[in-house]
This record gives structure tokens, sequence and C-alpha cells, in this order.
């Protein structure tokens, strides 16, 4: 492994890495732009130069030259080096701005020139608070321009596609984005047009920047020239919480970050995870922040009446309680957590029940081989691994209509909304139903129907499509008051703008509903069975004990980026089709 | 600010004209592929060629119309995008339609100093049309340039990526005009250097009949 000196400092490195990468991965800041490292170094932001030096090698002996101290002699390059694109050395030598007043001085003008048509509309632009360019302007920048003329214009506020929006005045041409078109996604629909001061990112003619992953430009764009079409304006940075979780839209599970204001999940940006989704969000995770904060219910209800939870679960102990196991079926969610799930096996093992089914949310051809899956729900893999099978919709029909089924309990998913079953088919049958939204199509037939907290609002895990498993943080308060979930929000906000604007213990928009590890436990109680647990990380220690399909899978093991599990085996045919 | 208002969100402007080449006409001949073969073969990968077909697409159609650029890159089996960005990175790939004849008038800095806007101002007069724009008859198109490297015969002009005119005069437009309405184009014309002014007769060079001996050039009306 090189060794090389930066600022004074003999560090060793990675060999065939770039010196800024290896600067970044020992936390020395080196300013830049145009540098991601998951893609090509342009080297044409021109943030990144140091002084670079290589001992001097005496050429008959091929030998460093030592000078009287016994130190070798280094040869500096004659000119500032962009550290970007210069891979590491034995021996190199580097200054940066901390010890060079040459760094720091070509650091200064280059940003005075990134600057010069640059709007400087921060107080208007959604980047500002989390813009590169802002914050390296601040602190290696200078006080003023002295540019007095005119900035050229270019075009602004420009639809580049369905969801990003463009501003061409802000763009400092890092190219970040058109890489990721041509690197990353591949789909070539953006290209630097133009030249000089007048160029911009754009499409070519006839083509709308409309990929399914095209709002990661936004995230990597240094500026505020790619902004969300859908976010602009909502909220600044520093008045949302920004809780690192994961998505929900599909079973990659790829990691993301919530930022939540009063309550309300506003945004949904990428969170970099090497083992997952790497440093990539795809559009529908981004997107689908809506259902959080729309058509929520409030409170339980028996019946269609508004109740309180004590009554509401004393009713679903007595329907649970009335009737002969075998006749109750039990719909686990690849919805809710794995914690959940397990729960509810246990309830269903204890009143005589078969194990829980799960409601599948494939929908063919919609994923992608990579960010996108087939499966649209997060945690089939969790249910699958917990022994539970897809539900026939067919055998639950006919058991439906042979009678053979008097209580339907539903865990956290729609039956009728997703064509399992019709309305019509549930006459007779006393339903459970854990339901995330008002809207929820089998709440009508519900005879008890509990609110669940949704992922934004709980604790828990989610096993991806490859046996990743991830925990959930909670990113906004729900009413229901509980020790674990109030201290789990305090601990996972790393407030990395440490905001007082985010009044999230308000009573406003906070949803009045319960996580399923409090529901059930509260039914199984009344129906003489303890599942009391401390919180969701006892549920899941003593799953990974017991369970081999979750072998190890603790809480501290799963920490910021998650834990694979092992490979299991094909899980056997389904009983009930076979 | 009102407009913003009023419009928070431009549409993404439709760029996309109707085709001005014909689907039958939309090709390159087999002489052509031949052609282009032999320049991606000088290079390492095939987008080397990019600029030599862009502007073999230009000299056969015209200019080049988004159709012409995805031709292009068909051929090279190039990403439309990338192409298209070459394409308008270079001023001298016409992405409309221009007149026969193209004026590009350079006024940057030395041509500036000698006259390089009395000149363009001229040209705009008596063609009654504004730099970037083409003459009714479609003969014509004025546009400005940046420098294009004969600050030594400045006030200069090139006429359509050929020939320059050199230390351009208001006689010497009206003649080219005249010349360019007869379809004479200039022909090719060097400018000896000045230290070169006192040697044989002002040049050494052997292709006496297309040079022209060096002038101190004049100093524009409007910084007199």
């Amino acid at each position: 492994m090189p060794k090389i000196t930066i600022d004074n400092r003999t560090i060793e490195v990675e060999d065939g890495v770039t010196l800024l990468q290896s600067c970044l991965d020992e936390d020395l800041e080196i300013p830049h732009f145009c540098y991601h490292p998951a893609m090509t170094a342009p080297a044409n932001c021109r943030q990144c130069l140091v002084e670079v030096g290589m001992p001097r090698v005496d050429r008959e002996t091929r030998e460093r030259v030592m000078d009287e101290d016994g130190n070798p002699v280094i040869d500096f390059m004659p000119k500032l080096q962009t550290s970007c694109s210069m891979k590491v050395a034995d021996g190199m030598v580097v200054r940066s701005h901390r010890t060079s007043e040459l760094v720091k001085r070509a650091q200064k003008d280059n940003l005075e020139f990134l600057l010069i048509n640059h709007p400087l509309d921060c107080p208007i632009c959604d980047q500002a608070g989390n813009c590169p360019l802002q914050n390296q302007t601040y602190k290696y920048g200078p006080e003023g321009s002295r540019f007095e003329f005119r900035k050229v214009a270019k075009p602004k506020n420009i639809e580049l596609g369905p969801r990003v929006v463009l501003d061409g005045e802000r763009c400092i041409n890092c190219t970040r984005c058109t890489r990721f078109t041509q690197e990353i996604s591949g789909s070539h629909q953006l290209t630097i047009i133009e030249r000089g001061v007048r160029n911009y990112p754009m499409t070519p003619p006839g083509v709308v920047f409309d990929e399914p992953y095209s709002m990661n430009v936004i995230d990597i764009c240094p500026v505020g020239a790619l902004t969300s079409k859908d976010h602009r304006f909502k909220a600044r940075i520093w008045e949302m919480s920004q809780t690192p979780s994961i998505s929900t839209t599909n079973a990659k599970g790829s990691n993301c970050v919530y930022h939540v204001k009063d309550n309300l999940v506003l945004n949904i940006t990428t969170r970099t995870n090497m083992g997952v989704n790497e440093f990539w969000l795809a559009d529908e995770d981004r997107l689908d922040y809506k259902k959080f904060n729309e058509n929520r219910p409030d409170g339980p209800t028996v019946r269609g009446q508004a109740r309180d939870w004590d009554a509401a679960w004393t009713e679903a102990a007595t329907l649970l309680s009335g009737v002969d196991g075998a006749r109750i079926q039990f719909l686990g969610s690849a919805h809710a957590t794995t914690e959940d799930n397990y729960l509810l096996s246990r309830l269903a093992a204890h009143v005589g029940a078969d194990t829980p089914s799960y409601i599948p949310h494939i929908e063919e051809g919609h994923g992608d081989g990579w960010l996108r899956t087939d499966d649209r729900a997060p945690n089939s893999q969790g249910c699958e691994r917990l022994g539970f099978f897809p539900v026939d919709a067919d055998v639950l029909k006919s058991r439906l209509s042979a009678g053979e089924i008097d209580v339907l309990y539903v865990m956290e998913d729609d039956p009728v909304g997703t064509g399992v079953c019709a309305l019509s088919d549930l006459e007779g049958v006393k339903i459970i139903l854990h339901h995330y939204h008002s809207t929820n199509a089998t709440l009508p037939a519900a005879s008890v129907a509990l609110p669940a907290a949704m992922a934004v609002e709980t604790v828990g895990t989610f096993v991806n499509c490859d046996g990743h498993a991830q925990r959930l943080r909670p990113a906004k308060a729900i009413r229901g008051v509980n020790r674990t979930l109030a201290m789990e929000v305090g601990k996972s906000r790393a407030d990395l703008h440490g905001t007082p604007f985010d009044r999230w213990y308000t009573e406003s928009n906070m949803v009045d509903c319960e996580p399923g590890w409090v529901s059930i436990p509260a039914i199984a109680e009344r129906v003489g069975l303890n599942l009391s647990y401390k919180g969701p990380r006892a549920i899941m220690a003593e799953l990974s004990d017991s369970n081999p399909a979750f072998q190890g899978a603790t809480y501290d093991a799963m920490g910021e980026w998650g834990f694979r599990l092992d490979v299991v085996g094909q899980s056997e045919p389904h009983p009930q089709t076979a | 600010m009102t407009d913003f208002i009023k419009n928070p969100v431009v549409p993404l402007p439709d760029r996309m004209p109707d085709p001005v080449v014909a689907k039958d006409d939309l090709f390159f001949t087999e002489d052509e592929k031949k052609q282009i073969a032999t320049w991606v073969s000088r290079y390492p990968t095939a987008d080397g060629a990019v600029m030599r077909v862009l502007w073999l697409a230009q000299e056969k159609f015209g200019f080049l119309p988004p159709e012409a650029v995805q031709l292009v890159a068909d051929t090279l089996d190039m990403p439309y995008a990338k192409v298209y960005g070459v394409a308008t990175f270079y001023t001298q790939y016409f992405k409309e339609k221009k007149g026969t004849y193209v004026f590009d008038v350079c006024t940057c800095f030395s041509c500036q100093m000698c006259g390089g806007y009395d000149m363009l101002h001229y040209l705009e007069d008596k063609l009654s049309i504004h730099a970037g724009d083409t003459t009714e008859d479609g003969l014509f198109t004025v546009q400005e340039a940046e420098c294009l490297g004969a600050c030594g015969s400045a006030p200069m002009l090139q006429v359509t990526n050929g020939p320059y005119v050199h230390n351009l005069t208001r006689e010497k437009i009206d003649a080219l005009i005249d010349a360019l309405r007869e379809g004479n184009m200039p022909q090719f014309e060097s400018v000896t250097l000045p230290q070169d002014e006192n040697e044989l007769g002002g040049n050494r060079r052997t292709d006496v009949a297309r040079t022209t001996t060096y002038t101190t050039p004049p100093v524009s009306e409007t910084v007199k």
C-alpha cells in the first residue's frame, strides 16, 4: 500500500485510487464539485487543486535522492494538479489548502470564476442550505466579486422532464448529471449544449428527461440547477428533520432519508448504502411520500363507530376468542414489519389458527434488475422467512364462499383493494383490520378497524429481495404516546441541519394510530397470551436467536447499513395449493 | 418577477420542427458510408469521427436539423444526446437553416478596435437585417463571430465557413456582395506577415497570386 504525505501527515492509502478519494476517505476535506465516486472524473470544475510532489529519483541508480538530513528531496510539479484525476503513488507529497497559500488562493479565485455568472439567488433557491457551492464559497471563497457587469442569461425554470426542473443560470457545468445518464443509468438523455459561458445541460431536441431514475441528478447536482418539480418551494432544507430509513415502494429496500416537517413527510432523498442501492434511488421511491400524509384514519372504529383503543382491542379479542381457531384466517402483510408479522404468527398459533398468509403485491414487468422490482411491497422476503405463504386468492375465495371462515384477521393490507376477494365475498365474515388509510377498500366490511402506524412512524425490520435485513426508523410522531417510539424518534434524527422549525411535538398532523407491536400484544393479552416485549428491538433479538432464517439480525448488527441474512432453502409448496 | 409568479415552470421548449429532410432522403449513400468508414478507421473508437461525419451531413443537407443529427448518431452508433452536444458546441455547424452565404463578421478585440462593428453595422444596413438574421431572398446571413485568428488583417469576415475576406472596407463589402450575387465566391487569400513587408515586394511566398501584402490596419471610427 503506497504511503503518501498530506499536509505533513503521512497516511497509508489504497493503491489505484485517486488522491481526492483517498483524502476524503481519511476525512480530509478537499473542496470539489464535479468529482463523484461512482463516476469518471472529468476534472472540469478545477476546485480540487492541490500541490503535488514526488521524491526525486537518481536516474542512474533509480534510488531516491536524500538531502543532508536524510529526507527525500521532493520535486513539486510546476503547476497545481486536480486531485480528482491524480492517482496516488508511493512517496507522494501533497499540500492542500491547509498548508499551501497557493492552493488557498487558487481555490478562492476558482470560486470567483464559478460565481461570475451564477445568479446568487440563494434566498429563493431550493438547494440553499444543502448546497456544496454555497458551503464551499463560505469556507474557501472570496468575500465579494469583482465582476460588475451584466451576467449571462440562460433558460430558467425549464421542465426538463416530468420530475426535474432546470435553472440554466445556476449551473456550473460540472457535468455530473450528464455523466449520470451516460455512465450510471445509461439513458443518454442529457448533454451539455452550447459552449463557453453559454453552456448548460439540456436534452437533445425531441427528448424528454423522463427516465425512471431522473431525480438522482437532483441529489448529485452540486448547485440548485436541477431541482425537484414536486418539492420545489415546498420547504427549506433546514425546516425539515432528516431521518435515515428505507424506502417502501418496492422489495429492494433502497436506503433513503425522510424529510419531515410538522409530522408531514415532504421529501425523500437517497442515502448511500453500498450494500443495497449505492448512491441512487428510483423516482418512484422519492415520490411515494403522500401516502404517509393523506387519507390517514383518525382512531379505531368498531363496526364503523369511533371507539377508544381499549374498547377496540377488547372487541377484537372477543371476536378471536368466540370461534374455533381453524375458522380464523390470519393475513400477515408484506407492508408490515417482520416484528409485527412475527407477533401475528404467535397470536395465530395461540388461537389455534393456521400460519398466516400474506397478500403478494407482484406487478409483472415493473422491475428492471436495478432498484425497481416486480414486487411492490417492501417486506415479502420477511414474511417468507417467517414461513408465511402468499395467499392463494382462489382458495381463499372458495373457503369464504364455503363458509369455512368466520373471522378474517387482516394486518396492514387491503384484500378487497388488491383484488384478493370482493366485498360481497366477505358478507357474514367478521373482519379485524389493521389499516393505513381511510380509503382502504376492506374498511367498510371491517368489524374492528385499528389504524396502523406506517413505515415512517414505527420501529421495525424489513428484509429486502436480496435478504438484506434493514431497520426502519420513525421519522414522524403519532398520537399514540409510546416510550420506545419517542426514544427512537429522538435517536434516529441525525438533524443534519439542527432544526427548531420542525414542530413534530404539536398535535396537528399526528395520526391516531398504533404500531403493530402495540396493537397485537394488546389483543393477545385479552385472549390470554403474553406478548409483551420491551419494544421491537427485543422481538428481533428473540427472532434472531430462535429462527435460523433471521440468524444474527439483531438491531445492533443491522445498524445503519443493514445485515445480509443467510440464504434460506426454497420454501416448500403452499399446503393449500399442493 | 411577475413572469416567474405567473409561470414558475416553463415547459421544455419544443425544438423539434417539422422535419426538413424527407425520410426517404435521410441516409448516407454507399460512397459516403465508405468515406465514413475510412474516417472511423483512423480513430480508436467510432466517436472520434463524429465531427467529420457531422460536417459531411451539413454539406449534404445544408444544415443540421435534429433528424440529421440523429442520422449521424445512428451511423456512428453513438448516443444522440452526445452528437447533439458536439453539434451545438461548434458554431460552424448550423443548427438552423441559414442563407446561401453566411457572413461571420469578427467582432472580437482586434477587429473591434479596427472597425469590426462598423463593418457589421454597414452589412446590417446594406442587407436590411440584424445580425443573426437571414435576408428574405435566403441569400445572405449575417452573424457576429468571435476571433477567427486573423487579427493581423482586421477587420475581417468569413464567408460560409470558407474563405476569409481581409482588411474589410465598405467598398470591399459592396464588391463582395455584388460578386456573391453573381455566384462568385471569393478566392482563398493569404496575408503576409508584417516583417515581410520590405522583402520581395512584400511577399516571399510562392503562391503570390493568392496573397496580399500586410497593411497596417485602420482604426475603428467608433474608437477614433
